[in-house]
């Protein structure tokens, strides 16, 4: 242990003594393992951020949005679902316990006083928080009275309140929604933006009955409904049966597409990691080839710094030093480089994520994973690319090395 | 019994198809305490002859014997050991290890060794304080002259308290008056026991010993 402890230290001598050496190595694993850290990290922080998402989707939740794929495509929403859906969901699913429909209008004015924003109106019944796992933070939630009075009365996400009311307190003021006057009695908590970039916060929730007779003018189509089902596990059980049901509500062909979709938890996960995909790929193809130029750029240094140092060699063996002994002090100055260097790595790979993030909102999360792995890579490339140099040395005959 | 005891050794060397014979039978011993110069010209074997007593080497046939032990087929670990705890190595070029202190480079053997290195480093003081270096302690190689440098390896090659000195043309790289004082130094070690023995083509250096060993072509004269 002694002995093993003497070498490294050796080997540490060398590393600082064999300052360009060790720096075009040290460089070159560094930006290998920062790439590869920041895959490991943006990899982390897209799964992170799926499962924020399904978290506050709800992870036993699924949404119905009326209008087929393909007409989604085009931009073009049909109304297919009816309210009269809802009711019909609730009484043939007996574990959903929560059965909401919701109604959309987009790009909707708002006023206050002199101040404008642009937002969209969502319609929901009562309970919007439970439905929606979305907590109202100041005031209160829309009650049973308000959807069956059709009052005009909301709540505001965070970007609108902002917008409208700057630091003042928004509960209880009124707001004009189209010429409509709303009395705000809730504000909603920040939800940040959905993985496909809309941002969630700059809403306001009105009753339905509201919005579709005093807003749309219409009686029968709302945009979507949520389903929470009491059993999680037979999630995907229950969206195929849903699947089925609607169809016969609507009489689709048997040849037609859905004329809606079903967006599930899992469905979510798979888009978000999708999204990330492609940048993960990208860097990380670099970062692998970053790190065998590496290791080629360590091996050919080594090499050349072996053959420079034979006479050192030589005299290592001649006062007593095993052909192991000078393997374990020239495979030691590798990992030692590479080990600055993937430490070096992620210091680099902590402010290039930073700048990721700033650029493309990309999520990122650090963990001890990113670190480990940055590490066991670099170990693996000093120990992989070292190992022909260091043996090289090792098998140096002391008589031919120090032969004058 | 004596300390080195070769008993008709050859070396054989090949180069490509071509053998060369650089010793032809060499018996030769050299007793605890002895003070010995090998002298010869260069191609006589002096070198090898060097090699194969300080275990950098083993014979082709013939049978060597250090401290007692027979070295001809050991493996490479045992004669590392060997060399590490029995031989002290001076050379004409003093090969120290350009990025370590002084002191460090004398205490570099003791990192090889087996046994305790606990006083390792009160005795690396002593001999620098003997070689006269001690404040030259924390220099590093390239900061001394050569005659430091080598008084540095002598230093180096007396740290495992070894039974022999082997010296290759100690004072090759060095003017005369330096030479000198690296010669008186290791007469000095003989006088106090040390076996030492020293390889050169230069009879004054040679004259230092008490008993001279003139090789040529392979055999000794």
């Amino acid at each position: 242990m002694k002995r093993l402890a003497g070498i490294i230290k050796q080997a540490m001598k060398a590393v600082t003594a064999y300052k360009v050496r060790s720096f075009f190595c040290l460089i070159s694993v560094a930006l290998g393992i920062s790439s590869i850290a920041i895959i490991v990290a943006a990899t982390e922080g897209a799964y992170k951020r799926a499962f924020d998402m399904v978290g506050r989707f709800g992870p036993d939740s699924l949404l119905v949005v009326g209008g087929s794929e393909e007409s989604r495509a085009i931009g073009r929403q049909r109304k297919t679902i009816k309210l009269a859906y809802v009711e019909a969901v609730r009484q043939a699913f007996p574990t959903a316990y929560v059965v909401v429909p919701m109604t959309f209008v987009g790009d909707t004015v708002v006023s206050y006083k002199n101040k404008k924003h642009q937002t969209r109106v969502i319609g929901s019944t009562a309970d919007y928080s439970r439905a929606w796992t979305w907590p109202v933070i100041q005031g209160s939630d829309l009650v049973e009275e308000d959807i069956k009075g059709l009052r005009n009365v909301g709540l505001i996400g965070q970007e609108l309140s902002r917008e409208l009311f700057g630091e003042m307190d928004p509960v209880g003021k009124y707001i004009l929604v189209r010429r409509i006057p709303v009395q705000v009695v809730g504000v909603l908590a920040e939800r940040g933006i959905t993985g496909a970039g809309h941002k969630l916060d700059n809403r306001i929730v009105l009753p339905i009955t509201t919005v579709m007779r005093k807003l749309v003018n219409e009686t029968q189509y709302i945009t979507a409904f949520r389903v929470r089902f009491l059993d999680q596990a037979n999630l995907k059980a229950h969206e195929k049966e849903l699947r089925l049901f609607l169809r016969q509500e609507m009489g689709a062909p048997d040849d037609e597409p859905d004329p809606f979709r079903i967006i599930s938890p899992t469905a979510i996960i798979k888009f978000l990691v999708a999204l990330s995909g492609s940048l993960i790929a990208f860097i990380g193809i670099a970062g692998i080839i970053c790190l065998i130029v590496a290791g080629f750029v360590l091996a050919n240094l080594f090499l050349l710094s072996v053959k420079e140092r034979t006479k050192e060699i030589g005299i290592r063996r001649a006062i007593g030093a095993r052909r192991r002994d000078i393997l374990v002090q020239f495979l030691g100055e590798s990992v030692i480089v590479t080990t600055l260097g993937g430490m070096v790595g992620f210091v680099l790979a902590i402010f290039g994520s930073r700048l990721l993030t700033y650029i493309a909102e990309f999520p990122m999360h650090f963990s001890w994973k990113a670190f480990a792995m940055g590490m066991g890579l670099s170990w693996i490339v000093g120990i992989t690319a070292g190992m022909q140099p260091a043996s090289r040395a090792a098998q140096t005959e002391p008589i031919e090395a120090i032969r004058e | 019994m004596p300390l080195c005891r070769m008993e008709n050794v050859t070396k054989t060397y090949h180069l490509g198809n071509q053998a060369v014979e650089a010793l032809r039978g060499v018996s030769l011993e050299i007793e605890q305490g002895e003070f010995v110069a090998i002298i010869g010209a260069s191609g006589s074997g002096k070198t090898t002859l060097m090699n194969i007593i300080g275990c950098l080497d083993v014979p082709t046939s013939g049978h060597y014997t250090l401290a007692g032990r027979e070295v001809s087929n050991l493996t490479d670990d045992d004669l590392s050991l060997i060399r590490n705890e029995h031989i002290g190595f001076v050379f004409q070029s003093f090969y120290l290890i350009h990025y370590a202190t002084v002191f460090e480079n004398v205490l570099l053997p003791t990192l090889y060794a087996h046994r305790g290195t606990d006083e390792a480093t009160k005795r690396a003081s002593g001999l620098l304080e003997l070689v006269g270096l001690k404040e030259r302690a924390k220099f590093k190689p390239n900061q001394l002259s050569g005659g430091e440098q080598q008084r540095v390896a002598i230093a180096r090659a007396l740290i495992n308290d070894p039974e022999l000195v082997l010296a290759d043309e100690p004072t090759g790289q060095l003017d005369s008056k330096t030479a000198t004082e690296i010669m008186k130094i290791l007469a000095g070690m003989n006088d106090e026991g040390k076996t030492v023995a020293i390889i050169t083509h230069d009879a004054s250096i040679a004259s230092y010993a008490r008993r001279t060993i003139r090789m040529e072509d392979g055999l000794i004269v």
